[in-house]
């Protein structure tokens, strides 16, 4: 509908032959930030793929002379010791997020479905105790749930990261997932009960796919912040077989300072599942937005 | 938490006395199951621990002992932090980070979705790659960025040489003058994009008649965006810009990895010194006073949150 509002102002624009300063400031100022966004991420692919010694000149290589993945290899090759420390990396990242995105979702959607449609007392306080979560800082909470986890043999263990992950996923999955419980139509859920479905039933077989969008978008942001996530895992796991991408690779680099095509690599290695994700789905986050935050 | 309480009060009161609300609670019970296992999640692993903050902020820890040794001192480390020199240093840190970042990021990402509404070639592609620092890890962003900023090889320094602006490689973030302005610059690049995705949505719920109505009506472009499209947008602008305020009060990751608070303490901000306290010094008792204070001015902030998020519900209720 905007399309088509659109490219009719466009015609008139362009029937009034009348350059529109505006326009043309906006896209000045999109040219900087595309030059300001890409070219930090087209350096660390350009320093990816040059030898040590070659990212190490002034004036550097504005384009690598001799491009080699050889930083690429190392990191992926199960025969060195690098090699097997980032896979294990890698896959200790990726099931701590994945544990943490279903279990999210299990437990958001009820509660968001509940606050859209029940109003029962303290409904209200729950949603904005629920909300106010996001507000505090992960270092209020890391010394006492260190001494929480100990308590309940958790501690070097990925199920302290996943139940950590959990409690400041929910928030906003809540959120997000509570404007599109919104949009669906009570009436249809009626139309079930008169037809002799249960509330429960109603909710799995009518709402529940209505809301797979939400549900997708939910799931993204969980994983996401998962797979992001560095504070807990830093403090929370000493092993050094046990660490996710973020820590092991900051203590890597710690040891080995100035590899940085290696640890440019190794950046973009770990934004490529998330960028990839965010990408083939983000129309689904961008309305879940629309819809959980910003509806008037 | 009182003024949300207060808040539901309010609305509970139409049912007055305590009977009838435990009868409304009865009436209700199945409701609750669906919200028991969020907020039992959320009361093990966040009250619990909010409660045994305030408890070790009235203790000494000495460094070595267990924490059980712990000894009473009142309110000794309140007047420790709020006496020491360090504190107003990292305060006013913390505030020209909170403040300069949250101003850019917003007026960046609104400026890009103003940008991005009207349609043209090329449109998604540009809006995803403006996401993607946003998406990318923050331990990533910040390596990318020491980088680029390295003294000897990094990229910015060797265009300023290149161009004969600078005999040699500025020390961006190793000096105390620039540390702070070049991770702010790195912070805005983590966070505008989120500024847009959310004015990117709200731009969506400008109503297109009123905006064609005052283009008839003779309003030029900026008395179009200044009457129309920002007032729809003051609620969507009052969440973005506590969100991002919150997120960059709460800021760890880049300075931290980045600079590590130095040099001198340059580049410290409340959070990455609380960490330091309790797990570089094993300070937690102080460290533990810290967070209670951050967690009183987070509580301000908390409440103008929560009042721009019910005015958007009471618009819901109204509509």
């Amino acid at each position: 509908m905007s399309t088509i509002a659109e490219t009719a102002s466009r015609g008139q624009t362009r029937r009034r032959m009348r350059i529109d300063g505006w326009r043309w400031g906006g896209r000045v100022f999109l040219a900087f930030m595309l030059l300001y966004t890409a070219l930090p991420m087209i350096w660390m692919l350009l320093t990816s793929i040059k030898s040590g010694f070659a990212a190490m000149q002034l004036p550097p290589q504005w384009w690598p002379d001799q491009p080699t993945l050889a930083s690429y290899q190392k990191l992926l090759d199960p025969q060195n010791s690098v090699g097997q420390d980032f896979l294990r990396f890698f896959w200790n990242s990726l099931f701590v997020s994945t544990a943490t995105t279903i279990l999210s979702v299990i437990v958001a959607v009820p509660a968001a479905y509940a606050f859209s449609r029940f109003t029962f007392p303290g409904r209200n306080f729950l949603f904005f105790a629920v909300l106010l979560r996001n507000m505090f800082p992960a270092v209020i909470f890391l010394v006492p749930l260190f001494i929480l986890m100990r308590a309940i043999g958790l501690v070097n263990t990925h199920g302290s990261l996943v139940l950590t992950y959990l409690t400041f996923g929910l928030p906003l999955a809540i959120w997000l997932l509570k404007g599109f419980y919104d949009n669906i139509p009570v009436q249809l859920e009626q139309a079930a009960r008169i037809d002799g479905a249960t509330r429960l039933q109603a909710f799995i077989l009518i709402v529940m796919p209505l809301s797979a969008p939400g549900i997708i978008a939910t799931a993204i942001y969980s994983f996401i912040g998962a797979w992001n996530e560095y504070i807990y895992a830093y403090t929370f796991l000493s092993k050094n077989e046990q660490l996710t991408l973020p820590v092991g690779i900051q203590r890597f680099f710690s040891e080995n300072t100035t590899d940085f095509p290696g640890l440019m690599a190794a950046s973009f290695m770990m934004s490529v599942p998330v960028v990839v994700l965010f990408l083939v789905l983000q129309r689904y986050f961008v309305r879940a937005l629309t819809e959980g935050a910003v509806k008037h | 938490m009182t003024i949300v309480s207060g808040k539901t009060e309010v609305r509970q009161r139409l049912q007055p006395g305590w009977s009838g609300m435990l009868r409304k609670i009865w009436d209700h019970r199945a409701d609750y199951a669906y919200v028991v296992p969020a907020i039992a999640v959320m009361l093990i692993v966040i009250a619990y621990p909010i409660y045994y903050t305030i408890e070790l902020s009235f203790f000494n820890t000495p460094p070595g002992l267990q924490l059980r040794d712990k000894i009473f001192v009142g309110f000794d480390n309140y007047t420790a932090i709020l006496t020491s020199e360090v504190f107003w240093k990292v305060t006013w840190n913390t505030l020209v980070w909170t403040f300069v970042s949250t101003f850019f990021s917003f007026v960046l990402g609104f400026a890009a979705a103003l940008a991005l509404h009207r349609d043209f070639i090329g449109r998604g592609v540009l809006r995803a790659i403006l996401i993607i620092p946003w998406v990318i890890s923050a331990v990533a962003a910040s390596y990318i960025w020491k980088w680029i900023y390295h003294s000897d090889f990094g990229i910015i320094g060797a265009i300023l040489v290149e161009f004969g602006l600078a005999d040699r490689p500025p020390n961006f973030i190793d000096s105390v003058g620039t540390v702070l302005p070049s991770l702010i610059v790195v912070n805005i690049w983590r966070e505008f994009p989120f500024a847009m995705i959310m004015m990117m949505a709200g731009l969506q719920t400008v109503p297109d008649q009123l905006l064609r109505a005052a283009k008839v009506d003779g309003a030029n472009a900026w008395q179009r965006f200044w009457h129309v499209t920002f007032p729809h947008l003051r609620n969507v602008s009052t969440v973005t810009i506590l969100l991002l305020a919150v997120a960059n009060f709460n800021s760890f990751i880049i300075p931290w990895i980045m600079t590590g608070g130095g040099p001198s303490n340059a580049s410290h901000i409340w959070i990455t010194h609380i960490y330091e306290l309790a797990f570089g010094r094993q300070r937690w008792g102080v460290a533990s006073a810290y967070s209670v204070l951050l967690f009183l001015i987070l509580m301000t902030l908390g409440y103008f949150y929560v009042r721009a998020l019910s005015g958007n519900e009471r618009k819901d209720d109204s509509a």
